[in-house]
C-alpha cells in the first residue's frame, strides 16, 4: 500500500516538474521569432560587433599615437633613442587607455550603429539565401552525374580486384559554379549596406577608415549572418564570443535559446511519470526487459533531440535496417510455432543463402534475374539442408536449443573452410592474392546492390524512403501469416503448443516440425539476402556466426517466448532492437567521443533478453 | 565363448570412445603431414599442457552435478584478468603478485560464481546453453569496465595499461609491465628443468608414496609392484638415447604440473566428502535427491563456484605462462576450447574423470599444433587449418550433445513406448527428462 502511494507521490512530482518545463518551453519557444528573441539577438550582435572592431580600432589609435610621438620628440630635437623611447612610450600609453576602456560599452552611443546592422543583416541574408539555393540548384543538377562517375570508379576497383571503401562519398566539384545576376545584384546591395555599417561605425570610432573597413569586412560579415542562420545558432556564437556581458538578464535569454530542450525534458518527464504510475500495468504485460528497452529506446530518441541529433534521419536509418534486419527474425516464427523453440542453428539457412548470392556473381547474373536466381539457389540449398537439419532436431525433442547452437556454430566454421577452398574464379569474389574469397564482398549494380531499397524509392524531407524494401518485408510478413492461417500452418501451431495433443488428434507431429524447420530455414536464406542487397556487402566466414542470436533476440523483445509468437513481435522486436542500436551510437559519441559503446550495448542487449527467455522457459522447480 | 566376448567389448569399447578414437586418428594423420619433428610437438605439447590442463579439470565439478559443460568459465577468466590488471598496476611482480592475484580471483570469482548459479538454477536442463550465452552477456559487462570504468573512471597509473587518445584499457596487456616486474613465468618459472630430472623426480615421489602406503598395508602388494615396476620401466626407458632424444627440448615448468596434479587430487578427494556424494546424487537425479533431502539448488550453487573459482585460477596459470594477453579476447574461447578437450578425452555432458580430461587436454592440443602445418602442406594453406580446429570444437561439443541428446530420448522410448512417451506437455518439457526417469 504504501509502495504505492510512493510511487504516485513519485509520478505526481515528475509529472509537476514536467508540466512546469513545458510551460516554461512553449511559453520561450514562440520568443525567438517574435520581438524579445530579435532584442536578444541585436545586443550580442552589437556587442560581439564592437568587440571585433575594437581591436582594430586600438591598432589605429596606437599608429596615430606613434606618429604624433615621433613628431613632438623631433621638434623637442630629441636623438633616434629620444624617438623611439617617446614612440614605444607612446604605444604602450594608448594600448593601455584603450584595452582598459574597451569594456566600457555603456558610453557609447549605438542607436546609429543598430539601425545600419538591422539593414545589412536584411541585405545579407537575402544574398547568402539565394547564394545557397543557386548552389544547392547546382549541386542537384550535377549529383547523378558525378554519383554515376563515382559508381562506375567503384565497379572498376571491384573488377581489378582492389578494395573499396564500405560508404561511398559524393561530393561534387564546385570550380564551374559561377553568380547568377541575381546573386550579383543581391551582393550590391548587401555591399551598400555595409558602406552603412562603415559610416556609423565611423561615427563610434573617429579613426576608423576606409582601408580598416575593409579589412574588417569578412569578420563583420561572418558576425552579422552565416547561412543557415536560426536564433540558437546565432545565439551560441555570440556567446562563445563571450558577449553575453551585454545582456540584462541572462536567464532569460537561457531560457529562450534551450526553449527546445525544455520543451523536450518536460515531454520526458511526463512519459516517465506515466511510466511510474503504471509500471506495475505495463511490466505485467509486457515483462521487464521490454519494458526497460522500450523506455531506453525513448530515452535514446529524448536524448537525441537534446544533443540536436537529427532524430528524423535516425529514425529512417532504423527503417532501413530494420526492413533489412526483418526476414531472419521472420525466420525464427515458424521455428518457434512448429516447437522447436528458437532455431539457433539459423546459421544454416543463412549459409545457403550466401551460396546462392556468391554463384550469382560468378555467373554475372544481372540485375533483378540475379536477385530472383539467388533467392531460388539459396531457398533450394536451405530446403534440403533444412531437412537434414529437422531430421537431426526430431530425434532431439526437448534439447534443440543447445544442439542447434552448436550445429549453427560447426556449420558456419565448417564453411569457413568451404570458402577456403570452394573453386569461385570471379576477381570480385576472390582475393586478388592468395587463396580462397574474400572476408567482405561488395556488392555494385551489377549485382544486386540496394535492388529492393531503390524499387520505388522516394525522398521526403530529404530522406529516402526503401519503399520496395519495406513492401518485401511486409509481403513476406503476409506470406507467413497467410500460412499460419492455412490447414498446415494452424497444425504446426497445434504441434507446437502441445504436441501430445497434435499426436492425438491425428496429426504427424515429424513431419509438421520438418516443415517449421525447413520454412525457417529456407526464410533465413532470403533474409541474408535481402540483409546483403541493403549493406551492399556480403559477409563470409565467421560474419553468420552471431546473427542467429541477433533474430532471436529480436524477436525476444518483440514480445514472443520460446514457445509462442505472432508477426507483430517481428514487426515490434526488430523496431525496438535496431533503433537502440542505431540510436544508440551517435549518442553514444556525444557521451563518449570514440567509444565502442554502441557494440557493447548490442551484446548486453542480445544476449541479456535470450538469458531472460531460457528462465522463464527454464523450468524453476528444485526437481 | 571367450573370444565373442571379447568382440562385443572391442565394439562397445570402440563405441563408447568413438570421439576419443576418431580423434586419435586424425592427430595421427595430421602428425604424419605436419612435417614437424615429434620433438618439436612434444615441445609444444607441454608448453600448452602446463596452460591449459587447469582449467579443463575445473570442468569436473559441474559435469558430476549434472550441469554439463559449465561454458560460464569464461566469466571466471574474467575475474581472473581483473586481478591481473590490478597486480600490475599496484606493482606487484614475481610470485608474491601471483599469489595475490590468486586471493583476488577468490572473492571475485566466488562472487560471479554465485551469481551465474542462482540464474542456472533457473533455466534447468538448459544450463549448457544459458551458460554460454551468460558468458556473451558477461562479456559486454567486461567490455563496459575496462573500456569505460578502468582508465576513465578509476584512473591507472602503470604505463602501458592505457593508450593515450583512446578511452579504456590497452587492447594488449604484457605481463612483465608493472614497477614489480610483471608476473610472467612466476608460477613456471620457480623449478624448472629438463623432462629427466622431472622424471626421476615424479617417479621417486610416487615411488617414496607407494612404499609408504603399503608399509601402512593400505594398498594391495600387487597394484604396488605392477606400479613400482612401471615407474622403472619409465626410467629405464629414458636411458635410450633415442626416447630422450625426443624430449630434449622439453623444459618441464614442475610447479606448475604439481597444482595441475593437486587439482586432480582435489577433484578425486572431493568425491568422497559428502558434497561430493550430493553432487553425484543431484546429477544422477534431481528429483530423487531433492526427495532424499538434499537442496539441490544448493548444491548446484556450489559446483558452479567452486569451478568458476578454479577456472580462474587456470586463466591465472594460462597467462603467467603466455607473459601477454588480449584484454578483450583472452577469456572469448576459454569455454569453447576446455568443453571441447575433456569430450574429446572421453567424457560426456554427464560423466566426467581426471583421466578423460588430461588426455582430452592431450589429444586435443596435439590438434591445436599439428593441424595448420598439416593443413599447409595438404591444401597449401595454413588458414584452412586454424578453420579446421575450430570446426573441429564446435563440432565436437555437437556431436556430444547430439549423442547426449539422442540417448536421453532412447532411454525415454524405452521405458514408456507409444504416442504419450514421445513428448511430454509443453509446460514440463524442458525438464521432462527427470520425470521420466
Amino acid at each position: 500500500m504504501t509502495q504505492s502511494k510512493t510511487k504516485r507521490i513519485i509520478a505526481l512530482v515528475l509529472a509537476v516538474m514536467g508540466v512546469v518545463l513545458l510551460v516554461l518551453g512553449a511559453v520561450n519557444l514562440p520568443k525567438r521569432e517574435a520581438q524579445v528573441g530579435q532584442n536578444i539577438l541585436e545586443k550580442l550582435r552589437i556587442r560581439t560587433l564592437l568587440d571585433a572592431t575594437g581591436e582594430g580600432v586600438v591598432e589605429s589609435y596606437v599608429a596615430i599615437a606613434k606618429k604624433e610621438a615621433t613628431a613632438a620628440a623631433k621638434a623637442a630635437g630629441g636623438g633616434m633613442s629620444a624617438i623611439r623611447e617617446a614612440v614605444a612610450k607612446a604605444e604602450e600609453e594608448t594600448r593601455a587607455m584603450y584595452s582598459s576602456t574597451s569594456t566600457d560599452y555603456s558610453a557609447i552611443d549605438t542607436a546609429a550603429l543598430e539601425v545600419a546592422v538591422d539593414g545589412y543583416a536584411v541585405a545579407l541574408k537575402a544574398y547568402e539565401d539565394e547564394r545557397a539555393a543557386t548552389e544547392q540548384a547546382y549541386i542537384a543538377a550535377n549529383y547523378e552525374a558525378t554519383k554515376a562517375a563515382l559508381e562506375k570508379e567503384r565497379e572498376e576497383k571491384i573488377a581489378a580486384g582492389q578494395d573499396v571503401p564500405e560508404e561511398m562519398v559524393v561530393s561534387v566539384d564546385m570550380s564551374g559554379f559561377t553568380a547568377t545576376e541575381v546573386m550579383t545584384a543581391l551582393s550590391a546591395k548587401a555591399d551598400e549596406a555595409y558602406a552603412g555599417v562603415g559610416e556609423a561605425l565611423k561615427g563610434i570610432y573617429p579613426v576608423m577608415d576606409d582601408s580598416a573597413l575593409n579589412t574588417l569586412k569578412g569578420t563583420i560579415a561572418n558576425i552579422v549572418y552565416q547561412a543557415g542562420d536560426d536564433f540558437t545558432s546565432q545565439y551560441d556564437r555570440y556567446v562563445q564570443a563571450g558577449s553575453n556581458a551585454a545582456l540584462e538578464s541572462k536567464t532569460a535569454a537561457f531560457i529562450v535559446r534551450y526553449a527546445d530542450d525544455l520543451i523536450y525534458g518536460g515531454v520526458a518527464l511526463l512519459v516517465a511519470a506515466l511510466a511510474v504510475l503504471f509500471s506495475e500495468l505495463l511490466i505485467a504485460k509486457l515483462g521487464i526487459p521490454r519494458v526497460i528497452i522500450g523506455l531506453f529506446f525513448i530515452l535514446l530518441c529524448f536524448l537525441s533531440l537534446l544533443y540536436d541529433l537529427s532524430l528524423s534521419t535516425l529514425l529512417s536509418n532504423t527503417i532501413v535496417r530494420m526492413g533489412m534486419n526483418s526476414i531472419m527474425v521472420l525466420a525464427m516464427v515458424p521455428g518457434i510455432q512448429c516447437g522447436i523453440a528458437l532455431n539457433l542453428g539459423l546459421p544454416i539457412g543463412l549459409v545457403a543463402g550466401l551460396i546462392g548470392g556468391l554463384l550469382t556473381i560468378e555467373l554475372g547474373i544481372p540485375g533483378w534475374g540475379g536477385f530472383l536466381f539467388a533467392i531460388v539457389v539459396g531457398v533450394v540449398i536451405a530446403a534440403v539442408a533444412g531437412w537434414l537439419y529437422a531430421q537431426l532436431l526430431n530425434r532431439l525433442k526437448g534439447e534443440e536449443m543447445g544442439v542447434t547452437t552448436y550445429v549453427g556454430f560447426s556449420i558456419v566454421s565448417l564453411m569457413c573452410i568451404a570458402w577456403l577452398v570452394l573453386p569461385f574464379k570471379s576477381l570480385k569474389l576472390r582475393w586478388p592474392l592468395g587463396t580462397g574469397l574474400r572476408n567482405t564482398i561488395g556488392l555494385d549494380s551489377t549485382n544486386f546492390r540496394h535492388i529492393l531499397d531503390d524499387l520505388l524509392a522516394f525522398n521526403i524531407g530529404g530522406f529516402t524512403v526503401p519503399t520496395g524494401l519495406i513492401l518485401f518485408m511486409l509481403l513476406m510478413c503476409l506470406l507467413v501469416w497467410l500460412f499460419s492461417r492455412s490447414k498446415t500452418g494452424v497444425a504446426m501451431q497445434a504441434v507446437g503448443n502441445n504436441p501430445r495433443f497434435a499426436e492425438a488428434t491425428g496429426i504427424n507431429v515429424d513431419k509438421m516440425r520438418v516443415i517449421g524447420t525447413m520454412l525457417s530455414t529456407m526464410l533465413g536464406a532470403v533474409g541474408i539476402l535481402v540483409y546483403s542487397q541493403s549493406y551492399g556487402f556480403m559477409q563470409l566466414y565467421t560474419a553468420p556466426r552471431q546473427m542467429g542470436f541477433i533474430a532471436a533476440s529480436a524477436i525476444l523483445i518483440g514480445g514472443a517466448s520460446t514457445t509462442r509468437c505472432k508477426i507483430s513481435h517481428v514487426l515490434i522486436g526488430t523496431f525496438l532492437f535496431q533503433g537502440v542500436l542505431t540510436l544508440g551510437m551517435p549518442v553514444a559519441n556525444v557521451l563518449v567521443p570514440g567509444s565502442t559503446i554502441s557494440e557493447t550495448l548490442r551484446i548486453l542487449i542480445s544476449n541479456g533478453i535470450i538469458l531472460y527467455a531460457l528462465t522463464k522457459s527454464g523450468g524453476a522447480s528444485r526437481g | 565363448m571367450d573370444k565373442q566376448k571379447r568382440e562385443f567389448d572391442l565394439r562397445s569399447f570402440a563405441r563408447n570412445n568413438a570421439v576419443t578414437i576418431m580423434f586419435v586418428v586424425l592427430c595421427a594423420i595430421c602428425m604424419a603431414f605436419s612435417g614437424q619433428s615429434i620433438a618439436y610437438v612434444i615441445y609444444e605439447l607441454f608448453g600448452r599442457l602446463s596452460r591449459n590442463a587447469f582449467i579443463v579439470l575445473a570442468l569436473i565439478i559441474p559435469i558430476v552435478a549434472g550441469m554439463g559443460i559449465n561454458f560460464a568459465i569464461t566469466i571466471g577468466a574474467m575475474a581472473a584478468q581483473i586481478s591481473v590488471l590490478w597486480v600490475i598496476e599496484w606493482g606487484v611482480g614475481g610470485v608474491p603478485g601471483f599469489l595475490l592475484a590468486m586471493a583476488m580471483t577468490v572473492p571475485t570469482a566466488a562472487f560471479f560464481g554465485f551469481l551465474i548459479g542462482k540464474l542456472l538454477n533457473k533455466m534447468k536442463g538448459q544450463e549448457m546453453i544459458g551458460g554460454l550465452i551468460l558468458g556473451y552477456f558477461a562479456n559486454g559487462l567486461y567490455q563496459l569496465l575496462f573500456l569505460f570504468i578502468f582508465g576513465n573512471l578509476i584512473p591507472l597509473k602503470t604505463p602501458g595499461l592505457v593508450i593515450k587518445g583512446s578511452t579504456g584499457v590497452a587492447n594488449t596487456i604484457d605481463l612483465t609491465s608493472g614497477a614489480g616486474g610483471g608476473i610472467k613465468y612466476a608460477l613456471d618459472g620457480i623449478w624448472r628443468t629438463d623432462f629427466g630430472t622431472a622424471l626421476y623426480v615424479v617417479c621417486a615421489l610416487i615411488a617414496v608414496i607407494v612404499i609408504v602406503l603399503l608399509a601402512l598395508r593400505k594398498l594391495n602388494v600387487r597394484k604396488g609392484g605392477i606400479t613400482l615396476a612401471v615407474l622403472a620401466a619409465c626410467c629405464l626407458l629414458y636411458q635410450i638415447p633415442a626416447v630422450a632424444g625426443l624430449f630434449s627440448m622439453v623444459k618441464v615448468p614442475v610447479v606448475t604440473f604439481g597444482v595441475v596434479a593437486l587439482l586432480c587430487l582435489f577433484n578425486v578427494a572431493i568425491m568422497k566428502t559428502r558434497l561430493g556424494q550430493q553432487f553425484r546424487a543431484v546429477g544422477q537425479n534431481r528429483v530423487v535427491a531433492n526427495a532424499s533431502g538434499i537442496n539441490v539448488d544448493h548444491v548446484r550453487l556450489i559446483a558452479i563456484v567452486i569451478s568458476t573459482v578454479l577456472a580462474g585460477w587456470g586463466q591465472l596459470i594460462f597467462v603467467q605462462n603466455m607473459g601477454a594477453f588480449q584484454t578483450y579476447g583472452a577469456h572469448e574461447q576459454v569455454g569453447l576450447y576446455a568443453g571441447a578437450a575433456i569430450l574429446v578425452g572421453g567424457a560426456s555432458i554427464r560423466k566426467a574423470t581426471n583421466k578423460q580430461a588430461i588426455l582430452g587436454c592431450i589429444l586435443f592440443h596435439l590438434l591445436f599444433i599439428v593441424a595448420p602445418p598439416a593443413a599447409k602442406f595438404l591444401f597449401g594453406d595454413a588458414a584452412i587449418g586454424e578453420y579446421f580446429r575450430v570446426f573441429i570444437s564446435y563440432g565436437v561439443i555437437a556431436m556430444a550433445l547430439v549423442m547426449h541428446a539422442w540417448s536421453g530420448v532412447q532411454k525415454k522410448k524405452k521405458a514408456y513406448p507409444g504416442p504419450e512417451a514421445l513428448d511430454p506437455t509443453p509446460g514440463t518439457r524442458k525438464g521432462a527428462r527427470v520425470f521420466f526417469v
